[in-house]
């Protein structure tokens, strides 16, 4: 079997693509990913299939990726011809019929449901995407397909400039690659922020074969999603960057190691490894060199630290996910005692970009110390949850407060956690800090993979703390004391604390757990009490009120309050309804709340708001 | 794909198990292609769980076999991993995501109420065996903070009442039994946060 040389294959990619994108025909793109599929795409994507057909309109449905609207998810793209595509939103089943009504047969807007028009300009009075304050100041790069192309298919991304960079890279030897790689300034995006380029010298340097090319897809950091995005939107972007490193490096095999809760992920990127190896990008002699890669998705199966570096490789190796002891580095010794290399996602995605442009252009976006974009997740206490893509250097703020819009209206912002449970918290009042790691450093935190969870003042930071240190506990390995039994210990504390039975001498208790989580093997213990330390910096008003006048200001901490009826309202039969121990009883007409009965979940008061209100249980009458 | 032999010493003894010879049969076909030092743990885990809903314990001196190492090793392996269940799941499983945009939003008030109503506690099963409630992490579905899953349907955002009313149509207190795709009442779907029940 011959294989297509790249400008056949292009050719043939760029007929498809002309066929669908820029057909005389209308195209309706439905973005189904993980974010849209839980909330009705794929019924979407079906129904309008369906419908098309039945009603013989002169149209073609296709699948897209995720814009990373989350907010307004199940997105639908209406493109007519010679007109700009029209976002719509909250596009669920019940909603195609008025659709294909009013904006496909009889060429008019649907608007009701629009969101934008794609583009920079503003169309039939509808605003374009690129105003909305969510996308205003996002620079799109490694996003550049998602939402636009058809996630399932490699020649959407051949006809897109993809494997440009592949096919520049292989034209260069592997050290020159690795120049252009350190030349541009990229650093690992998984949180500790080391060159790729010197990363992948060390394995190109190390002499025995065969050496593993590593992806860390194992994005286990609860509130952040931004891989799973570029892996469900644009895949073939993630197997190009594999490939370039692998040549880069010269090493032989390739893996993909992503974690069990994202099956979406997984499935898209092993078609998107077939279908790369049927055209001979990935195998023996890729494009006609004679460079050979193999390359193979494995899903892990709910582990936390297994998104450490060897954590991940112990994982790969049959074994518990423990990780391993440093030195050897993955680069001397790594899975299988061979010569591995580990990094994120967006690292290597980046890759393609710095081959197919050049490392000048990709660092002309950035900050003077850090260069290119990144991307960030929105979750938490913010009124558009998403995903987005700005220059390294932003200011947090800019993110939080206008593209996201801030927590929940008349509420007010308290702390945003910008990567992970590891990572730590910083307080509203620094919330003008450029997004960074070094900002983050000197405030104690770190800016990790890009999860930005935002509280606003509705929470309590104890509460939160609690969780973190749960979490900790709950995903240690189990191999060193200091971080399976000081998580624990730790955990005990807070949790004495936010029932109301703290005491001072905790406080001090808490600081030297936090200093002797610091001799824990991996950055998982010695990560383990950041949250804590930031809340010792930055709030520890809140904690003191909490330690030494038995109060939460927030109402939260489930020890520190308990519900009372204060007034008499039309509202507390239904409250009584709703109560699931029968703790709301009714004496002689009114009301009161049994305390032995009460689970404290708050059902009660959401049904009678003026009736039933939280009072401090230690606090004086 | 990786053919690093690296841990020659392993030797295992295939111990003579109980079960029934079909299941046996049925998990050595399923683990048949897979060797040790090829990064086939995970899958072998994978597939297992997939046709039977869970790992049986029988799998496991197979898997010792095959993987040349100790069932005891296979045993802290499989116990390391959240997502590798032993015993099979109850008939209807809950599923309460425990992520940070959850639980600044109020999943823990969701989490007592479940508990409370299904009589059942976090990662266990009811005493009738009806329903079983399961500690998820978060899979960055956060727009529907704070959310359950059940069977694979996402359901969220919940008000604590929601998700009251939700349980015990699934309890099938109040009359109705819920199905998919109705027996939301109306009061529910005039307010603004009405559930969102979609499939997987």
């Amino acid at each position: 079997m011959t294989l297509p040389t790249y400008k056949e294959m292009w050719q043939q990619a760029d007929e498809v693509w002309t066929r669908t994108a820029r057909a005389a025909r209308t195209l309706i793109k439905v973005g189904v990913a993980t974010c849209s599929r839980v909330v009705g795409a794929e019924e979407t994507l079906e129904t309008l299939r369906r419908e098309v057909q039945a009603r013989r309109l002169d149209a073609d449905v296709m699948l897209t990726g995720c814009l990373g609207l989350c907010y307004a998810e199940p997105l639908v793209e209406v493109i007519r011809p010679n007109v700009p595509g029209i976002l719509y939103q909250l596009m669920t089943a019940d909603k195609v019929a008025s659709l294909l009504e009013t904006a496909v047969a009889a060429d008019g807007n649907a608007r009701e449901h629009a969101l934008a028009v794609m583009g920079d300009k503003e169309f039939g009075g509808l605003p374009a995407l690129g105003s909305l304050e969510f996308m205003r100041g996002q620079v799109r790069r490694l996003m550049a397909n998602c939402g636009v192309t058809d996630p399932e298919s490699i020649d959407h991304y051949l006809a897109r400039g993809g494997y440009e960079g592949l096919v520049g890279a292989l034209r260069l030897k592997p050290v020159e690659v690795i120049d252009e790689v350190k030349k541009s300034g990229l650093w690992g995006r998984g949180g500790a922020a080391f060159s790729t380029g010197l990363k992948w010298e060390f394995l190109y340097n190390a002499k025995r074969k065969p050496k593993y090319l590593i992806c860390n897809a194992d994005e286990g950091d609860p509130g952040s999603f931004v891989n799973r995005n570029l892996m469900e939107s644009d895949p073939q972007l993630l197997v190009e960057g594999m490939i370039i490193g692998g040549y880069a490096t010269e090493a032989d095999k390739g893996c993909i190691y992503i974690r069990d809760e994202y099956p979406l992920p997984v499935e898209r990127m092993e078609l998107a490894v077939a279908q790369a190896r049927e055209r001979g990008l990935v195998g023996e002699g890729i494009l006609g060199s004679d460079f050979s890669f193999e390359l193979e998705v494995v899903r892990g199966a709910g582990s936390y630290v297994c998104g450490d570096e060897t954590g991940l490789l112990s994982s790969l190796e049959d074994r518990r996910g423990m990780p391993k002891i440093k030195p050897p580095f993955p680069a001397q010794a790594g899975v299988f005692a061979m010569p591995s290399n580990i990094n994120n996602v967006e690292s290597y995605t980046n890759v393609p970009l710095i081959m197919r442009h050049g490392a000048d252009w990709w660092a002309e976006m950035g900050s003077e110390k850090h260069k290119g974009t990144k991307m960030f997740s929105l979750s938490g206490q913010i009124q558009r949850v998403g995903i987005l893509e700005v220059p390294l250097g932003t200011p947090t703020s800019d993110v939080v407060m206008r593209m996201g819009g801030g927590p929940p209206k008349g509420r007010k912002l308290k702390a945003v956690q910008p990567g992970g449970p590891l990572s730590g918290v910083i307080p509203a009042s620094d919330v003008d800090i450029p997004l960074e790691p070094d900002p983050y450093r000197e405030r104690g935190v770190l800016m990790g993979s890009g999860g930005l969870v935002i509280l606003d003042d509705t929470n309590c930071i104890v509460d939160l703390c609690v969780y973190f240190e749960w979490f900790a506990e709950d995903e240690s390995c189990g191999r060193c004391t200091t971080c399976f039994a000081g998580t624990r210990r730790m955990l005990e504390i807070l949790r004495r604390i936010s029932s109301g039975r703290g005491r001072l001498a905790d406080l001090e208790l808490i600081k030297l757990l936090g200093s002797i989580a610091q001799n824990a093997n991996c950055f998982h213990g010695q990560g383990a009490p950041t949250a804590v330390m930031s809340m010792f910096r930055f709030f520890e008003g809140e904690l003191l009120e909490h330690v030494e006048r038995k109060r939460c200001p927030a109402k939260v901490c489930r020890g520190l309050v308990r519900y009372e009826v204060l007034h008499h309202s039309d509202r507390l039969p239904a409250a009584e309804a709703i109560c699931p121990t029968n703790a709301v009883v009714r004496d002689n007409g009114t009301y009161r709340i049994d305390q032995l009965k009460c689970i404290k979940c708050d059902a009660c008061r959401e049904q009678a708001p003026y009736a039933i209100a939280v009072v401090d249980e230690f606090a004086p009458a | 794909m990786f053919s690093q032999a690296s841990h020659n010493s392993r030797v295992t003894p295939v111990d003579p198990v109980a079960g029934s010879p079909e299941l046996l049969v049925r998990i050595s076909e399923l683990i048949e292609d897979l060797s040790a030092d090829h990064v086939d743990l995970l899958k072998a885990f994978h597939r297992i769980q997939h046709e039977f809903g869970y790992l049986p314990h029988e799998a496991v001196p197979l898997l010792a076999g095959k993987f040349r190492t100790t069932p005891a090793i296979i045993f802290g392996t499989i116990d390391f991993y959240s997502e590798v269940r032993t015993a099979p799941a109850a008939e209807t499983t809950v599923e309460w995501c425990s992520g940070p945009a959850c639980l600044l939003k109020g999943s823990l008030n969701i989490r007592r109420a479940l508990e409370a109503i299904l009589e059942c506690e976090m990662n266990r099963t009811s005493s009738n065996g009806n329903f079983g409630l399961r500690l998820v992490q978060c899979d960055g579905t956060c727009h529907l903070a704070p959310l359950v899953r059940q069977d694979g349907r996402y359901i969220g955002p919940l008000t604590v009442s929601e998700s009251i009313e939700w349980a015990r149509r699934l309890k099938g207190e109040d009359g109705a039994v819920q199905t998919e795709g109705e027996g939301a009442p109306a009061e529910e779907e005039s307010s603004q946060t009405a559930q969102k029940v979609e499939s997987e």
